[in-house]
């Protein structure tokens, strides 16, 4: 009997917890949604009567989870003295665009959120509100990337380029004194790495986001035209052997059949890479800057990892692209005013681009990494990503077509010709049953 | 108060209170997501907007029509003709270590812990096995004298069933321990009796343990055939579904469907067919095998 007793009180204990941790993360996020929209009442109002009033509660959704109980308390106490009467919450998610995708179509999301390509232009003024009024103490880029009628709806929350991350070891070791100007003495100094037993560029080839710069930033070394995914919604055959693509994943397929990248492609480990080329065993990285730091924390000295433009062709004039990173955007529905002046805090003061190694979203605010200078120290002509069209991603979601994993085909086919006719064959279909 | 109710009242409450907690768990989060997911299948959602626009069978006419999404299913056929090896192997495993056996138990263990492990952690594992450069399995075979440069998960022709014999190696022992209960169940005194009329331990295996077991061959079967059809995570940590597409499974090209070109209708679409086709594979299998019976 006893023992009934004892196994009833802990079934019931069980049970109770259960329940009660459903109900408990509910609870949580009833309070995290609604409290902001019970703040709009008040807050437009003030905006009615002149410049919103800047208190209240004030949540930023964001992906960097490792800067929690961190930097971020720095940021809280800093901003929350500037504005006493805000309540700044940091919240930070995982599978960041996935989840914040979910959340906003569920209809309540917290105040600040970050955006990325995902969302169409479009549909920016059913959700969000707009940034004009937010007075920077310059010109910004990026100014009309997030724009919609005329309206800016995001702000870039900080910038990147792309280039040639190499180990200035291994290239003392090859003999190579000069950094490659032009696409020749770029093969030369690829030659020099693999005879002196280095492997010269880290394609990362299997894990396919790797090879994203030669799908958007390679092309717009190329033609020096930032806007040449948008132009695909414009023909019917977006992928030819003499455009931008085919020339750009040309390039790396001659690259893979000279030796230049990994043994096997097909068989590369991104976190060994990193260990790679931090010791020298791999010279070079076609990435973004934010690689950098990574290679550092993998064991590089700073001073050993360089970073150079990518000479695309011979000319001799180099280009990079300046892409955007994620954009600051603001819940219309939630605490308006004090959410942009935590924007422009952001932007401004918090140290954030530092802290990340961003180029600064302000246009005449110079990078801090070391290597940024250097890069900058080539005067690359720099190319300004242009806002992407709503036609051409479309097309692309409707005909379902992967770029990196096209670039993957295209490098192993026996026949590329065939790769290019089957994504044009798709991009076909898509664009004529979407009616462009 | 609860006690001046008759037993028959209290039995009643009480069972009706146990039942309804995970009644009301099952319909919110299994059923009510199946319907979901059927209603989304004729829309052309796009994950984002509060409208969901219906478009009829559209979404299941794609679905058939194109072999960029239904061809993915010969990959599939990889994981199935592994798995048929793999029961194959089981019972030959089952068998042995149900005969008196030194050090059965250890063995038994040892067979069974691969299905213990997290399928992701297997899935790096391997990922250090199956490397051309550096891999352990090249270095073995070199040091063997044979080719040390295969590209296991590199070649398109194989790279299936590479990734398929990781699978053979997780749930090898887990088919093996439900053979193993049933031979157990099977009483020693029929194969004494045969062994008396003078019969073979193949003809014993045969007439004997094979149809004592039939019902079990069954339920692993149905476990292979869905799991074929079900694959995910080990294709999808080892090669994300390269080279150029060629170990890209169907539940893969359901992820990418909704999550990476927000086509949520089509990939639910997708998933229905999925959940139809294992019960029609199902169906079938279980009137080929119950033909025996009558």
């Amino acid at each position: 009997m006893v023992s009934r007793v004892i196994l009833l009180a802990v079934v019931s204990v069980v049970l109770i917890t259960l329940l009660s941790a459903c109900g408990g993360s509910n609870s949580n996020l009833n309070t995290s949604s609604n409290q902001p929209a019970g703040e709009t009442g008040s807050n437009e109002g003030g905006q009615a009567t002149g410049e919103g009033s800047i208190k209240g509660e004030l949540v930023f959704l964001t992906n960097r989870t490792d800067m929690v109980g961190k930097q971020y308390t720095d940021y809280e106490k800093r901003f929350e003295e500037q504005y006493p009467e805000v309540d700044l919450k940091f919240e930070a998610i995982q599978d960041y665009e996935k989840n914040m995708k979910i959340r906003i179509s569920s209809g309540s999301f917290p105040d600040i959120v970050l955006i990325g390509p995902g969302i169409a232009n479009s549909e920016l003024p059913k959700y969000f509100a707009p940034l004009d009024d937010i007075e920077f103490s310059g010109d910004i880029w990026f100014a009309e990337s997030k724009a919609s009628e005329g309206k800016m709806y995001g702000v870039s929350s900080g910038n990147s380029t792309v280039g040639i991350v190499y180990n200035k070891k291994a290239f003392e070791k090859a003999g190579i004194n000069e950094i490659p100007k032009t696409r020749d003495e770029f093969m030369e100094a690829a030659q020099k790495l693999k005879d002196a037993g280095i492997v010269p560029l880290a394609s990362n080839f299997k894990d396919k986001w790797p090879l994203g710069a030669w799908v958007y930033d390679v092309p717009t070394m190329m033609s020096a035209d930032p806007n040449h995914q948008n132009e695909r919604a414009e023909t019917d055959t977006p992928y030819t052997m003499d455009n931008v693509y085919g020339q750009s994943w040309s390039l790396l397929r001659e690259l893979k059949e000279k030796g230049y990248l990994e043994k096997d492609i097909n068989s590369t480990n991104w976190e060994q890479s990193k260990k790679a080329v931090a010791q020298g065993d791999f010279a070079m990285y076609l990435l973004g800057n934010w690689v950098i730091n990574q290679i550092i924390e993998n064991g590089a000295a700073a001073e050993d990892i360089g970073f150079s433009p990518f000479p695309a062709d011979n000319s001799g004039e180099l280009k990079a692209p300046l892409n955007p990173d994620w954009f600051y955007a603001v819940n219309k529905d939630g605490n308006v005013a004090a959410a942009k002046a935590f924007v422009k805090w952001m932007i401004e003061e918090s140290g954030y681009d530092e802290f990340a190694g961003f180029i600064p979203t302000l246009k005449d605010k110079e990078a801090s990494l070391a290597q940024l200078k250097e890069f900058q120290g080539y005067n690359p002509q720099m190319i300004e990503a242009g806002p992407p069209s709503s036609e051409a991603t479309e097309i692309q979601n409707k005909a379902q077509i992967d770029q990196e994993a096209a670039v993957q085909e295209f490098v192993l086919a026996k026949d590329p010709q065939k790769v290019l006719d089957k994504l044009n064959d798709q991009w076909t279909k898509a664009k004529k049953s979407l009616g462009y | 108060m609860f006690s001046r109710l008759s037993f028959g009242v209290q039995r009643k409450i009480v069972i009706i209170g146990f039942i309804m907690i995970p009644l009301v768990l099952l319909l919110t989060f299994a059923y009510y997501p199946a319907l979901e997911l059927i209603r989304l299948s004729f829309t052309s959602w796009d994950g984002l907007s509060p409208d969901k626009q219906w478009v009829g069978f559209e979404n299941y006419r794609e679905v058939f029509r194109n072999p960029e999404i239904f061809g993915v299913f010969w990959h599939n056929l990889a994981y199935f003709v592994i798995g048929i090896i793999q029961n194959i192997l089981a019972i030959y495993f089952a068998v042995i270590l149900n005969s008196r056996l030194k050090g059965k138990h250890f063995f038994r263990l040892l067979l069974f812990l691969p299905y213990i492990l997290n399928g992701v952690a297997v899935a790096y594992l391997f990922g250090y096995v199956f490397d051309t450069t550096q891999g352990s399995l090249n270095l073995f075979l070199g040091s063997l004298g044979l080719p040390s440069d295969t590209s296991w998960l590199g070649s398109e022709s194989f790279v299936n069933y590479t990734l398929a014999s990781i699978g053979l190696w997780r749930y090898m022992g887990f088919n093996m321990v439900i053979y193993l209960a049933a031979l157990q169940s099977i009483p020693a005194d029929i194969y004494e009796a045969a062994s008396i009329d003078g019969a073979s331990g193949w003809q014993k295996f045969r007439f004997i343990t094979l149809p004592n077991i039939y019902r079990i061959i069954e339920l692993n079967l149905f476990l292979t055939v869905t799991g074929a059809l079900e694959v995910f995570d080990i294709p999808f940590v080892l090669t994300n579904g390269g080279p150029a597409g060629a170990s890209e499974t169907f539940v893969m090209k359901i992820i990418e469907t909704a999550f990476q070109f927000n086509n949520y209708g089509l990939a639910s679409a997708m998933s229905v067919v999925l959940l139809v086709i294992v019960v029609a594979v199902l169906s079938v299998q279980r009137y080929f095998l119950n033909r025996g019976d009558h």
